[in-house]
């Protein structure tokens, strides 16, 4: 057992060394850096393309006078709240001699695209728009109706008539959305990673087989451990990549988002619950892995194995559908069935985490599903013993394993 | 002669074989399929001795061997390794050398070497010290840092050798380990085997090279078909053939023939012939007594190779033994 343990440290050591001590996995480490720069960088470039579209796009509103002066004013006002919308630009214009015609001309305009025009009474304006500008156009008659209300209110200008308190709760209660929020965020959160990180599981025996070491490990080491060990050094890898984005995100929380409150709200209290994070995050990652690694070892060639990731994801896919459903219901029998199968079991119990105070079930879950780990595990590697190696028959691999071999 | 497995038997050399013998295997079966690799494999590997396994390409060595190593189980027959009827529980008392090569490429060859001890339960800061030591004496110091996809196929050969008995093992199982190297390099290995062999090793080795087999082994296996057609001593095998001889008469005159063995052929002053079994001293009788005289005369013992050939063809009239040659022995 002491040798069995020790080979599994030795192959998943060589493996996390062959994969992190390699420039490939300063690019892996760095992706989502990518990501995010390639983030910023298409935002920017919307912005760019919706201020410039902005610069040019304008609805006007033909009024003098008073009605002018109490149209700016709502319009400042509704723009606070109107924040992210495809809001253009006023402007309030003195009306010419015959409107229509000047609102005709406005709508015509090639220098500047004017896409709605109110003009008359603010009582009874008259709007028009261009196609596809309704809203723009609703929004005119907004202007118009607040502008209206103002003026019957008694107010010289539009300046606000109420003058409300706005104060900021520091504290989120734990409500049941707040919970469910929560829950969703973790199981999302532990899906990416594990779909990012575990999928690469497929892979892992390829090189073994395709320089023919996979003979030298079968010989020296039970497969259950070399498996094992490939499995504990992709994790290694796995956590060297979470550690470093994690040390990340915490640095730039406290940096650019300090004092602010945080937007998880489980049951169980909150450092209790990033710990459960983190080892549901272990057991998704090996459990999957394990399904991964073992799928992987049965196929022939790089070919295969690439043919392999859509099936893979399509199931990744249905866990999380699972789970999210189950997280939205928690406590139902759907909830149960997702928290007991082991390989939705992760995420679905870090669900139950946030729903729900009780620790215990956590305890009899983890070891559930470390359980079916080494399961899993066993299970690839008689498949892989049977099928690739072609030792024994089929029929061996429902043979207890607990009974000992006579020859 | 092929071995009793359960017995203990005697032999002629000073050994005995038991069935707590290093290797040990009784009607071994395999199949792949509806191909039937291993039909019928037994054999008993005495302490200390180098013992080959020798057999045309696709006899079933490769097969056997696996199967003795517990990387494949037997369909059928029974099987034991340094004492342990589950191979794998002497996996860290064995070096094994597969047939087909495998090293990681980007792994520098001293630590590849103290990989593969590490894998067999030695230190790992053990195996780098003595992978310095034995590259050294291999001639490959200058390779120590070399990572194994820079190092010639020979060099990479060595190195996984190397790595095989770092640990210092029991029993060395080598499957084909002189096909691919240089004269150079399959000296050095014969070399190390012998080294491996003074320090109390075991070793079986597999080839179709019988040169290295006549060189090296104490004793062997011939397997053909699926089968163990032969087991015994190199001179044992050799003995399953009769001798050769050539004949030169003092008077080469008519008659002569009438002599010799019926196989007998005229060419230049001398005769050649085989010596059926026990006949020998008859026939030079007959020779001087008949007055051609004795001029010369030799008698030449067949070698391995022929052995081999012949046991190979009673069982395999088609086999193909074209890469099964002296030649490839350098």
């Amino acid at each position: 057992m002491k040798l069995a343990f020790r080979q599994i440290f030795i192959i998943a050591w060589r493996d996390f060394k062959a994969v992190a001590g390699t420039p490939t996995f300063l690019l892996f480490l760095l992706a989502p850096l990518f990501m995010i720069l390639m983030g910023i960088a298409g935002g920017m470039g919307a912005g760019q393309v919706a201020s410039s579209a902005a610069s040019v796009t304008r609805i006007a509103a033909l009024a003098d006078g008073t009605d002018a002066d109490r149209i700016s004013a709502v319009h400042e006002q509704m723009r606070l709240i109107m924040t992210g919308e495809a809001l253009p630009m006023l402007e309030v214009i003195k009306p010419e001699a015959d409107p229509e015609k000047q609102a005709a001309r406005l709508m015509a305009s090639q220098s500047v695209d004017y896409i709605g025009v109110m003009l008359g009474s603010m009582n009874q304006p008259r709007i028009y728009h261009s196609v596809g500008a309704a809203k723009q156009g609703r929004y005119l008659a907004a202007l118009a109706e607040n502008a209206e209300r103002s003026r019957i209110a008694g107010a010289t200008t539009g300046k606000p008539l109420t003058r409300p308190q706005l104060v900021e709760a520091r504290a989120a209660p734990r409500s049941v959305g707040g919970k469910q929020a929560t829950a969703s965020i973790a199981v999302f959160g532990i899906f990416f990673l594990t779909l990012f990180l575990a999928g690469q599981g497929v892979g892992m025996l390829a090189e073994e087989k395709s320089n023919k070491v996979i003979e030298v490990l079968a010989a020296a080491a039970p497969l259950e451990s070399v498996f094992m060990g490939k499995l504990v050094g992709m994790f290694g890898v796995a956590l060297l990549f979470v550690g470093f984005w994690a040390i990340l995100g915490v640095i730039a929380l406290s940096t650019l988002a300090a004092g602010m409150p945080l937007p998880f709200n489980p049951a169980v209290p909150l450092p209790i619950f990033c710990i459960l994070f983190a080892l549901y995050f272990t057991t998704a990652y090996l459990l999957l892995a394990a399904v991964f690694l073992g799928v992987g070892a049965q196929a022939a060639t790089i070919r295969e194995i690439q043919m392999l990731s859509l099936p893979i994801t399509v199931v990744q896919m249905l866990i999380l559908g699972l789970c999210t459903t189950a997280a939205s219901q928690p406590g139902t029998s759907l909830a149960r069935f997702a928290e007991w199968m082991p390989y939705s079991s992760p995420f679905a119990m870090i669900a139950r985490a946030a729903n729900d105070a009780a620790i215990w079930p956590h305890v009899l879950a983890l070891f559930w599903q470390i359980l079916w780990v080494g399961l899993t595990v066993w299970i690839a590697a008689r498949l892989f013993r049977t099928g690739v190696l072609n030792s024994g028959s089929w029929k061996s691999l429902f043979r207890n394993p607990l009974r000992r071999k006579n020859a | 002669m092929v071995v009793a497995n359960t017995a203990q038997v005697e032999t002629e050399s000073t050994y005995s074989v038991t069935a707590s013998s290093p290797v040990w295997a009784s009607h071994l079966q395999k199949s792949f399929g509806k191909a039937q690799a291993v039909r019928d494999v037994s054999l008993t590997v005495p302490q200390g001795v180098i013992y080959g396994v020798l057999g045309p390409n696709g006899a079933g060595k490769t097969t056997t061997l696996r199967m003795l190593l517990g990387i494949i189980d037997p369909d059928g027959g029974e099987r034991s390794l340094l004492g342990e009827t589950v191979p794998r529980r002497a996996s860290n008392r064995v070096g094994y050398l597969p047939e087909e090569r495998g090293l990681y490429p980007g792994m520098k060859a001293r630590e590849a070497i103290a990989f593969l001890g590490a894998l067999r339960g030695l230190p790992l800061s053990e195996g780098r010290k003595r992978a310095e030591e034995m590259m050294a004496a291999a001639g490959l110091a200058d390779a120590i840092h070399k990572k194994i996809r820079q190092m010639s196929k020979g060099m990479a050969q060595i190195v996984q050798l190397l790595g095989s008995i770092v640990h210092r093992p029991e029993l060395i199982v080598l499957d084909e380990p002189f096909s691919g190297l240089d004269p150079v390099n399959q000296e050095h290995l014969e070399a190390l085997i012998r080294a491996e062999q003074a320090r109390g090793a075991t070793i079986l080795f597999s080839t179709h090279v019988m040169a290295h087999a006549e060189r090296l082994c104490a004793r062997l296996s011939i397997i053909a078909g699926g089968m163990v057609r032969f087991e015994g001593t190199v001179d044992e095998a050799r003995a399953t053939l009769p001798m050769k001889a050539t004949y030169i008469a003092r008077q080469d005159a008519e008659g002569i023939a009438d002599h010799l063995p019926d196989d007998a052929v005229h060419e230049g002053n001398s005769w050649r012939f085989t010596v059926p079994e026990g006949q020998a001293e008859r026939i030079v009788s007959a020779l001087i007594a008949s007055g051609h005289g004795l001029e010369g005369l030799t008698m030449q013992r067949p070698s391995l190779h022929d052995a081999f050939v012949k046991i190979v063809r009673d069982v395999q009239p088609d086999a193909n033994l074209a890469d099964t040659d002296l030649e490839d022995a350098a």
